[in-house]
C-alpha cells in the first residue's frame, strides 16, 4: 500500500513544501528513511513506532519505506514525525482515514502518543499560506504562533489518537482563532526597564531619543558603573510599537531559533540581545553547518547592544560592516547560503581608557597615552563611519540619584519617537529604506539641504573643532532626526549645532 | 652635492656616529690642524676610543660613503649644523654641554628668537590641558617661540595650540629626524616641520632610547629664554628640563594646582623653594620678555571676556566663570532643556569660547 501526505520543511525563514511518501509492504518488518534526512529524522522510525504503537494503534509488521521528496534537499529537525505516522496509519484501510492529502501536518511525537511543540511554526505558516495550502494541522503547543495567521485552517492537536479521530470525522475540530495583533501593544511590557527609573543622565537620554527617532547607531563612552548598561537596556522602551510586519519578520526568525515564548506566540517588544564579547564570530553572524540565525539576526528590528565594544575580536567588529549597511546578512555554509534580516540598532559601550577611569572625576586613570591610544585605534575607520552619535556617559552623584524630581517616563519618550518616525515613513514612502540613518548620499543630499547659517555653521566646525571628514555625512543624518522631532521642515543651524555634540570621539581634546 | 676631504666633510663623517659631545671635542683636538679622513685613518686613539669602537669607525670612513648619507640628509630637507657653523644658535654654543651637531628640519631662523619652553606631565588632568592651552595661546600670539619635546600630553597640546594660533614653535626630539616618537605624533611633526622647526642632536636614523629623553631636555632648556611648566608630577622627567634650566640662569615658571592634585605636587613645590616663579597668566611671562610693558600693555595682552553672547550663551558662560563644569550641572542650572544646552556649547565651541573635556567637562578657554 503506498500513501502520501505533505508537510513543510525549513530553508532559513523560508518554507518549503516536502512530500511524506510512505510504502508498507510485505517482506521483513523493517523500517527504512530515505531523501537526504539527518539523524534527527533516522530517529523518527523509533518515535513513530512507538507512539503508533502506544495509541492503540497496530503497527505493521511489514516492510515500511519513508520517502521524503524533493530527495535532493538536505532535510532536519523532528517536525516530520507526526505526516510520518499519518502516512503509515493511512496505508492500513482498516482505520478508514480520509482526506489525509488535504492537510499539511507538522508536529514532534512522542513516545506516549502525544504531539510536542516544535521550532519554526510561524515561518511555515507563512510559506504555506503563500503557496496557497489552506489545511494545516500543527502541534497545540504551537497554537498562540498560529494564531496571527490569517485565512487559512490552522488546526492544533493534542496527540496522534486525535489527529486520526479528527481525519476518520470522528471528532470536529475548530480552527484556531486568529487574535488581534493591536491588543498586544501598548502593553509595556519592558519589566521596569523604563527611562523614568534612570536617575540623571540627561545628556544619554535626549542621544538615545535621537537614536531611537533616527534609527542611528551610537557609542557611549564611560567610565565602569556609570550606568552604560542599564540606559542600553531601557533603550527597547523607547523604540517606536512594531508593526505587525516586524513583529512577524522577529518571530519568524525567533521561531527558527527555538527562542520564541511559546505562551505568547509572537514577539510584540523589540528584541534586546547583549551577546558577551567572548562571543564567537559565528554565534553572532548565524551560521553552524545548517546556517542558523545569530545574534544579529535575533537582533532584527531591535537592538544589538554590545558592551565593552574594543574587547570583542577585531573580526567580530569587522563583519558587522555588512549588516550595518545593508541591514541583511548572508551566511553561506556547506548545507545552504542564507540570507536572514539583520535590521538592528547598534549600541556600542566602552571604557574611555583600558582601565576605565580617565577624566573621571573620582578616581584617577593609570593608563600610559600609548595604551589608550591603542585601545581607542581598536575601533577602526570603517565600523566608526557606521556610527552616527558617540557620547560620553559619566557617573551620578548621589544627591541626583536621591533626589526626587521625577525623571520622564518612556512612554512620553517614546510618543515623541512615534511622532518622528511618522515623519520619516511619510518621507521615504516610495523607497527602501524608513529612517534617516539608512539614508543613501543622494537621500540626504535631498532631504538634508541647509540653509546659508547651517551652512556657515558646518564649515566653521569643521575648521575649529577640527572633525573628520566622515563626521560630515554623519551630522547631517542626526541633524535631520533632531529637525523632526521638533517637527521642522527645515534643518535649522541649531540642529546642526546639536547633532555636532554628539561627535565626542572627533573632538581633537579628547584624544590629547 | 659632492663633498671633498676635507674638514666639513670629516664633521659630517663624526656626525653618523652619535659620540658625546665630549668625546667629538676629543677626537678633533687629537687631530690637530689636519682634521681630515686621511688623518683620523691613520691616527690612533688611546684613551678616546677603545679599538672596536675606532675599528667600526675606521670601517665607515669612506668619502662615497659619507657622501651618500649626506645626501640622504638633503634629500629629507635635513640641515646639519655643527657648533663651528655660523647659522649655530648663539644661545646653546656657551652652554657646557652643548650639543655638538644638530640635526634641523624647517625654519632655522627661529633658533635665535625669543623663546618659552612649556614642559610637563605626559597625562595631564583637565586643569592642566585648559591652563597650558590658556597660556600658550596667549604667549604664541605674541611671536614668542614655543619650544617643547613633542611627547604626550601638555608637549604636544603645547605645539598644537601655538600653531593653531599661527605662532612658531621648536619641537626638541629625542631620536633621529626619520625616527619619530611616538609615532602618533608623526603627522604633528610633519606639520611643525613646515611651520616652525624639528631639531634633534641624533643622526636621523637613530632610535630613541631611555637615556636621549632626559639629554634632550637641556637642549629644550637651552633653546628656550625661559621654561613654563604647568603640571608635572614629583617624579616626571619635567625635572630634568627645569635642573638644566637653573644651570643655565634660566627663568622658571610655574603655574600652581591644588595642593591634592598629585600632578600639581612639582610646579608647587618649586614655587615654594623659590625655584619658580608663580604665574596664573600669560601677561606675567610676556612683562618678564619686555614684550608688553606697563597697565595698558597688561590689559592689551590679556583677551577680555566681551564676547557678543545671546542670553542662552551667557547664561553658559556665567555658569562657567568660576570653573569647569559637567555638563549635568549646566543642564540643571542653566535653564536649558538639553537639546538647546548642547547646540549653544557646540556654538560657544565653535567660537573658541569654551572647551568640551574628557568626561563630559565643559571650561572656558
Amino acid at each position: 500500500m503506498l500513501s502520501k501526505v505533505k508537510s513543510f520543511g525549513l530553508k532559513g525563514i523560508e518554507g518549503y513544501p516536502i512530500d511524506i511518501e510512505a510504502d508498507v509492504g510485505n517482506g521483513l518488518p523493517h523500517f527504512e528513511i530515505v531523501g537526504l534526512a539527518d539523524t534527527a529524522i533516522k530517529e523518527a522510525k523509533e518515535r513513530v513506532r512507538s507512539a503508533i504503537k502506544n495509541s492503540a494503534f497496530e503497527y505493521p509488521t511489514k516492510r515500511i519505506t519513508i520517502n521524503l521528496a524533493p530527495a535532493d534537499i538536505k532535510k532536519e529537525g523532528a517536525l516530520y514525525d507526526l505526516a510520518m505516522a499519518v502516512a503509515i496509519l493511512s496505508c492500513n484501510s482498516e482505520y478508514k482515514i480520509k482526506n489525509e492529502d488535504k492537510f499539511v501536518y507538522i508536529g514532534e511525537l512522542s513516545f506516549d502518543g502525544s504531539v510536542k511543540p516544535v521550532r519554526g511554526v510561524l515561518p511555515l505558516l507563512i510559506s504555506a499560506r503563500e503557496l496557497g495550502y489552506k489545511n494545516i494541522i500543527i502541534p497545540l503547543g504551537n497554537k498562540e504562533e498560529a494564531s496571527y495567521i490569517t485565512n487559512i485552517n490552522v488546526y492544533g492537536v493534542k496527540s496522534l489518537r486525535q489527529t486520526i479521530s479528527f481525519l476518520c470525522g470522528e471528532e470536529e475540530l475548530e480552527p484556531i482563532k486568529s487574535c488581534e495583533y493591536s491588543s498586544l501593544q501598548n502593553n509595556d511590557d519592558y519589566d521596569g526597564l523604563d527611562f523614568a527609573n534612570v536617575k540623571g543622565q540627561a545628556m544619554a537620554k535626549r542621544a538615545l531619543e535621537i537614536a531611537a527617532a533616527g534609527g542611528h547607531n551610537l557609542l557611549m563612552v564611560g567610565p565602569p558603573g556609570s550606568g552604560k548598561s542599564m540606559l542600553a537596556k531601557c533603550f527597547p522602551s523607547i523604540l517606536p510599537d512594531m508593526t505587525f510586519e516586524e513583529a512577524l519578520e522577529v518571530t519568524k526568525i525567533h521561531s527558527i531559533a527555538g527562542e520564541l515564548d511559546l505562551k505568547k506566540g509572537i514577539v510584540s517588544t523589540r528584541p534586546f540581545r547583549s551577546p558577551h564579547h567572548t562571543a564567537s564570530t559565528v554565534s553572532l553572524t548565524g551560521g553552524g553547518a545548517n546556517a542558523k540565525p545569530g545574534e544579529i539576526s535575533l537582533a532584527d528590528n531591535g537592538v544589538l547592544f554590545l558592551d565593552e565594544f574594543p574587547e570583542y575580536s577585531r573580526q567580530t567588529i569587522e563583519t558587522l560592516r555588512q549588516p550595518l549597511e545593508d541591514g541583511v546578512i548572508t551566511v553561506a555554509r556547506s548545507n545552504a547560503t542564507i540570507t536572514y534580516p539583520a535590521n538592528f540598532t547598534l549600541i556600542a559601550s566602552m571604557n574611555p581608557c583600558p582601565c576605565g577611569y580617565r577624566g573621571s572625576k573620582d578616581r584617577e586613570c593609570h593608563c600610559p597615552p600609548s595604551k589608550i591610544n591603542r585601545y581607542l585605534a581598536k575601533l577602526s575607520g570603517p565600523i566608526m563611519d557606521r556610527i552616527d552619535i558617540h557620547i560620553e556617559v559619566d557617573n551620578v552623584t548621589y544627591e541626583q540619584l536621591r533626589s526626587e524630581e521625577k525623571e520622564e517616563s518612556s512612554k512620553e519618550i517614546r510618543q515623541r519617537v512615534n511622532k518622528a518616525r511618522a515623519l520619516q515613513a511619510e518621507r521615504f514612502k516610495n523607497s527602501k529604506n524608513f529612517c534617516n540613518a539608512k539614508m543613501s548620499v543622494a537621500q540626504t543630499k535631498r532631504y538634508c539641504k541647509l540653509d546659508s547659517m547651517g551652512e556657515a555653521m558646518l564649515e566653521n566646525s569643521f575648521n575649529s573643532l577640527k572633525l573628520s571628514a566622515r563626521a560630515h555625512e554623519r551630522i547631517l543624518k542626526v541633524a535631520r532626526t533632531i529637525a523632526d522631532l521638533e517637527g521642522c521642515q527645515n534643518i535649522e543651524a541649531r540642529h546642526i549645532a546639536e547633532a555636532i555634540s554628539y561627535r565626542n570621539l572627533d573632538r581633537k581634546l579628547w584624544k590629547e | 652635492m659632492k663633498l671633498e676631504d676635507d674638514f666639513k666633510s670629516f664633521l659630517v663623517f663624526l656626525s653618523m656616529f652619535d659620540n658625546t659631545y665630549l668625546k667629538n671635542q676629543q677626537i678633533i683636538d687629537s687631530l690637530g690642524e689636519d682634521v681630515s679622513l686621511k688623518h683620523f685613518c691613520k691616527s690612533k686613539f688611546d684613551g678616546i676610543l677603545t679599538k672596536e669602537n675606532l675599528d667600526k669607525m675606521k670601517e665607515r670612513a669612506d668619502i662615497n660613503r659619507i657622501n651618500n648619507y649626506y645626501n640622504n640628509m638633503l634629500d629629507s630637507d635635513i640641515v646639519l649644523l655643527t657648533k663651528f657653523d655660523k647659522d649655530y644658535p648663539e644661545k646653546l654654543r656657551d652652554l657646557p654641554d652643548a650639543p655638538f651637531f644638530l640635526f634641523c628640519r624647517g625654519d632655522l631662523s627661529l633658533l635665535n628668537e625669543k623663546a618659552l619652553a612649556v614642559v610637563g606631565t605626559r597625562k595631564p588632568t583637565n586643569y592642566g590641558r585648559v591652563v597650558t592651552n590658556r597660556i600658550v595661546g596667549d604667549v604664541a600670539r605674541e611671536g614668542v617661540v614655543i619650544v617643547s619635546g613633542l611627547a604626550y600630553g601638555v608637549d604636544s597640546i603645547a605645539h598644537r595650540k601655538c600653531l593653531e594660533v599661527g605662532g612658531k614653535t621648536i619641537a626638541v626630539l629625542g631620536a633621529g629626524l626619520n625616527e619619530i616618537y611616538p609615532a602618533e605624533h608623526i603627522s604633528l611633526a610633519e606639520e611643525i616641520a613646515k611651520k616652525g622647526l624639528l631639531v634633534s642632536e641624533y643622526s636621523p636614523n637613530k632610535k630613541a632610547t631611555k637615556y636621549s629623553f632626559p639629554q634632550r631636555n637641556r637642549i629644550i632648556a637651552g633653546l628656550s629664554d625661559g621654561v613654563l611648566i604647568t603640571e608635572a608630577n614629583i617624579k616626571s622627567g619635567t625635572i630634568h628640563t627645569k635642573d638644566y634650566a637653573l644651570d643655565y640662569g634660566k627663568n622658571i615658571y610655574s603655574v600652581p594646582g591644588n595642593i591634592d592634585s598629585p600632578l600639581s605636587e612639582l610646579t608647587n613645590d618649586i614655587i615654594k623653594s623659590s625655584q619658580a616663579q608663580l604665574v596664573t597668566k600669560a601677561s606675567d611671562i610676556l612683562v618678564d620678555y619686555n614684550i608688553v610693558k606697563g597697565e595698558s600693555g597688561i590689559k592689551k595682552a590679556e583677551k577680555s571676556l566681551n564676547y557678543q553672547l545671546s542670553i542662552e550663551e551667557s547664561a553658559i558662560v556665567n555658569l562657567l566663570k568660576d570653573g569647569m563644569k559637567e555638563i549635568d550641572f549646566l543642564a540643571k542650572n542653566s535653564g536649558l532643556s538639553i537639546s538647546d544646552l548642547n547646540s549653544n556649547l557646540t556654538m560657544l565651541e565653535i567660537r573658541g569660547i569654551i572647551s568640551r573635556l574628557p568626561g563630559s567637562i565643559v571650561s572656558l578657554n
